[in-house]
């Protein structure tokens, strides 16, 4: 199949493992589904110390039920890149734990304190679940099998994040003063979750022709803060002087770049922002301690079946 | 030699398990499977796989999803107004595979 007919034909879930696609469209949708696998891990390690740190028992296991959910997406993603035959799940995971995978902007950020956490579980996790609704019909067919299950889970993350906010901004008074810091601290970070204007998004016209991604950033953010945002104030929380956000006439918003701080965002997007370097190099360090786990299962799997390389690079 | 079937109806959904068949090889077992499987209900694309290649556990020997108390990992278990349809779908769907576990462990197995 050339590109051209991969465009005319690019609908939901309209091509498999069995087309003959171009190199062109499997490294795209290559790059597309490793960044959405390397964040879900990344933002599970993000989340991980948070099982011992949550006041209660019912949170603490709450917390390690998602943390569980978030690796195990992690998982169904690699499964989904690999099908494309451009690289293997060891192959991105070592990617991942030199430096050389790229992830979302918000799981670089250290979480230090528990009124963060809804920051992510509600917030971050609900721009996820928005954009990650909308690609059950990208036209890789096992990205969206795996969407199906992921979404599946998430209505239980984004919802438990909320009765985390809810306790909060109900609790005392400084409870409620140390999240509204937390989140002027996040919302800046959650609104470039989604990237900057489609002009300046380089891989956004390819990933949509050949119908990878469903819905352009602007799109996608809008959605976002329309339900996010009635939600913050609910529970009242006070949305920040900046970045200036206004509503447009026909329902879609304005976000001024200029008050964002591009420069960390690009800064972050080559992993070299320094307390994201400390978060990969965190996982590394899981990565390696476990390698004997690794290398058994693998000797094992020798043993019964020969060599176990699975659908390797052509 | 038997042969387990899937049939996928159309393109992009599962392959979902639709019976077995007798044949003495793969091509034959795909060719009886069209033949038994593919004749009469909407049929996109189908599966064979030896039957002694499938591993199975079933509730004989495990208790799916463990049998403590875990409503903590479901979407219904906090009570807020869904943020977004998404969400609500996420948790229509829990809420139905929920309703549908429970009537199966009160129903025995
Ligand atoms: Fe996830
Ligand atoms: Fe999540």
């Amino acid at each position: 199949m050339d590109i051209e007919e991969v465009k005319q034909r690019a609908g939901p879930r309209e091509f498999s493992p069995k087309d003959e696609m171009p190199e062109e469209y499997r490294k795209a949708a290559t790059r597309m589904i490793q960044f959405h696998a390397n964040s879900e891990i990344m933002g599970a390690y993000l989340e991980k110390p948070f099982i011992r740190q949550a006041p209660s028992l019912d949170r603490k296991l709450a917390f390690s039920a998602k943390v569980q959910d978030e690796i195990g997406h992690g998982q169904l993603l690699y499964r989904a890149a690999e099908s494309l035959g451009i690289k293997t799940r060891d192959e991105m995971l070592d990617e991942l734990a030199e430096g050389k995978g790229k992830f979302l902007n918000c799981f670089h950020y250290p979480m230090e304190s528990y009124v963060e956490t809804p920051m992510i579980a509600f917030f971050v996790d609900g721009a996820a679940m928005r954009r990650q609704a909308t690609l059950k019909s990208t036209s890789w067919e096992p990205y969206a099998h795996a969407m199906d299950k992921v979404c599946f889970e998430e209505g239980f993350h984004v919802k438990h994040g909320e009765a985390i906010l809810y306790e909060l901004m109900t609790g005392s008074k400084k409870e409620q003063e140390m999240t509204q810091e937390a989140f002027e601290k996040w919302w800046p970070r959650i609104i470039q979750f989604f990237g900057p204007t489609n002009e300046k998004s380089t891989h956004h016209g390819f990933a949509s022709e050949v119908g990878l991604k469903q819905m352009s950033n602007d799109d996608l953010r809008t959605a976002f803060l329309n339900a996010y945002i009635p939600k913050a104030e609910k529970y009242g929380l006070e949305i920040p002087d900046e970045p200036r956000i206004s509503k447009n006439d026909d329902g879609t918003y304005e976000v001024v770049e200029e008050d964002l701080d591009w420069d960390e965002f690009f800064t972050i997007a080559k992993n070299d922002y320094e307390p994201g370097v400390g978060q990969i190099n965190g996982r590394k360090a899981a990565q390696d301690a476990v390698e004997w786990v690794r290398e058994s299962l693998d000797s094992h799997e020798n043993r019964l079946y020969g060599s176990s390389q699975p659908q390797a690079a052509d | 030699m038997i042969w387990e079937v899937f049939r996928q109806e159309k393109s992009g959904d599962y392959h979902k398990h639709c019976g077995n068949v007798h044949a003495p090889d793969r091509e034959m077992a795909l060719l009886f499977a069209e033949v038994q499987h593919g004749r009469r209900k909407p049929t996109n694309s189908l599966w064979v796989t030896p039957q002694k290649e499938i591993g199975e556990v079933d509730t004989e020997d495990t208790a799916f999803g463990g049998t403590t108390d875990k409503s903590y990992r479901w979407a219904m278990t906090y009570n807020f107004e869904a943020a977004a349809s998404e969400v609500e779908e996420s948790e229509s769907e829990q809420a139905t595979a929920d309703r549908e576990r429970k009537a199966q462990i009160e129903g025995g197995s």
